[in-house]
C-alpha cells in the first residue's frame, strides 16, 4: 500500500519561489496517484485569501495552482484556525475548501501520516 | 535500512554541511541511501561554477567526492535547477547558454523522484533552513 | 505513531519553534540543531518552555552545534548527540518532520 504524505505549506505566498514549490511537490505526488494531504500553516494560510492580485508582482497565479489540487487528486486540504486567526482570517473568505483544524485535530492529522514534509 | 535524505537549503546553509554528516554517519552505520534529492535553493550544492576560498570548507566539493565514492543516486529537481541556472550540457544547449553548470555525479530529474524514493525507503529525512 | 521533530533555526528569529511545541504529541521528540540550540541560552524564554514540554517528550541537541555555539549549561532532561545518535533517532520514531 502506498504510503500517506502530509505537505505542511508554511511560506507566505509572495515571498519567493518557496509556496510554489511546495505546492509543486504535492502536485507531483497528485500526478502519482499518492495519498497526498496538505495543510497551510503559519503564514502558509496566507496563500489562501481570496482577492489577490499576483500579476501587480509579475508573478503566476498561485491560486491557479490551488485550484488544480483536486484535479491531481487531493482532496484533503486543511488549515490551522490558529494560524487563520492569528492573522485576522477567521472570518474571511478563502479561495479554495479547506478544513479548519484546531491545535487537536493538527496533531491528529500529523500523526496520522506515514511521511511529513514541512516547507 | 534505507534511507530517502531530500535537501532544501542552498550550499552556504549549515544544514547542506549537516545532510553530509548525517548522509555519512548512516553509511557508516551500515545503513543504505536509495536517493539524495536536492530541491529548492539547495540545487546551488550541484552548482559546479562555485569557487571557495583556499582557506575555506568546499562543501559543493565534498558533497561530490562523497557522492563519487559511494556512487549514490543524487537528483537533481529540474524545474528548481532551471530557475536557479543549474543546467546539464543538454539543457544548456536548449536554452542557447553558454556553459553546462551542473557537477558530474548528478541528473536532472523531476519531483517523481522524490516520491517515489519515498515510497520504496525506509525513512525520508529532509534537511533545509539554518 | 511517533514523530521526531527537527528543529534549526533561531528561536528568536521565527515562530517554528512555538509553532512546533503546540503540535507535540506525547511520545514525540524534539531535536534542536544549527541555531536552534540558542533555545538552550539560560533564563531566556525558549528555553522555559522547552523545560515545561511533558516528561513524554524527549529533548535532543547536536553536539557540534552545541560546542561550536560554547553552550554547556544544559537542561537535566536534554538529551546530547553526535551524528550516528543522529541516525538512529530517525530510525527510533515513525518518521521525522524537519520545520524548514
Amino acid at each position: 500500500m502506498a504510503r500517506s504524505m502530509l505537505l505542511i505549506s508554511r511560506q507566505a505566498p509572495w515571498a519567493g519561489p518557496a509556496a510554489r514549490e511546495a505546492l509543486d511537490l504535492a502536485l507531483a505526488g497528485g500526478a502519482f496517484d499518492l495519498p497526498l494531504s496538505l495543510l497551510f500553516l503559519d503564514d502558509g494560510v496566507l496563500q489562501l485569501t481570496s482577492g489577490q492580485q499576483p500579476q501587480q508582482l509579475q508573478q503566476k497565479d498561485l491560486g491557479a495552482n490551488l485550484q488544480a489540487l483536486p484535479l491531481f487528486g487531493i482532496e484533503q486540504l486543511y488549515a490551522s484556525q490558529r494560524s487563520l486567526t492569528e492573522r485576522g482570517l477567521q472570518h474571511a473568505e478563502l479561495g479554495l475548501p479547506v478544513q479548519r483544524l484546531d491545535d487537536d485535530e493538527v496533531r491528529q492529522l500529523l500523526a496520522s501520516h506515514d511521511l511529513l514534509v514541512t516547507l | 535500512m534505507q534511507f530517502v535524505i531530500a535537501l532544501f537549503a542552498a550550499s552556504h546553509q549549515p544544514s547542506a554541511r549537516r545532510a553530509l554528516r548525517f548522509a555519512e554517519a548512516a553509511l557508516a552505520g551500515g545503513h543504505q541511501i536509495n536517493r539524495l534529492f536536492f530541491y529548492q535553493d539547495a540545487v546551488s550544492i550541484a552548482n559546479n561554477s562555485q569557487v571557495q576560498a583556499q582557506d575555506e570548507f568546499d562543501l559543493p566539493a565534498a558533497w561530490r567526492e562523497f557522492i563519487e565514492r559511494h556512487q549514490l543516486d543524487a537528483v537533481v529537481c529540474i524545474a528548481a535547477a532551471l530557475r536557479r541556472g543549474l543546467l546539464d550540457s543538454q539543457e544548456a544547449q536548449r536554452y542557447g547558454r553558454p556553459a553546462a553548470t551542473l557537477a558530474s555525479g548528478y541528473c536532472l530529474s523531476g519531483l517523481g523522484q522524490l516520491h517515489e524514493a519515498a515510497q520504496q525507503a525506509d525513512r525520508l529525512v529532509c534537511f533545509g533552513g539554518d | 505513531m511517533t514523530t521526531l521533530h527537527i528543529l534549526s533555526t533561531s528561536p528568536f528569529a521565527d515562530q517554528r519553534l512555538a509553532s512546533c511545541l503546540r503540535l507535540l504529541s506525547p511520545g514525540d521528540g524534539l531535536l534542536l540543531c544549527g541555531d536552534a540550540v540558542y533555545a538552550l541560552n539560560p533564563d531566556c524564554a525558549p528555553r522555559q518552555a522547552l523545560e515545561l514540554m511533558p516528561e513524554q517528550i524527549a529533548l535532543y541537541a547536536l553536539q557540534e552545534d552545541l560546542d561550536a555555539r560554547g553552550l554547556h549549561d544544559w537542561p537535566a532532561r536534554l538529551q546530547v548527540v553526535d551524528y550516528p545518535a543522529f541516525v538512529a533517532l530517525t530510525l527510533d520514531y515513525a518518521r521525522s518532520n524537519s520545520w524548514l
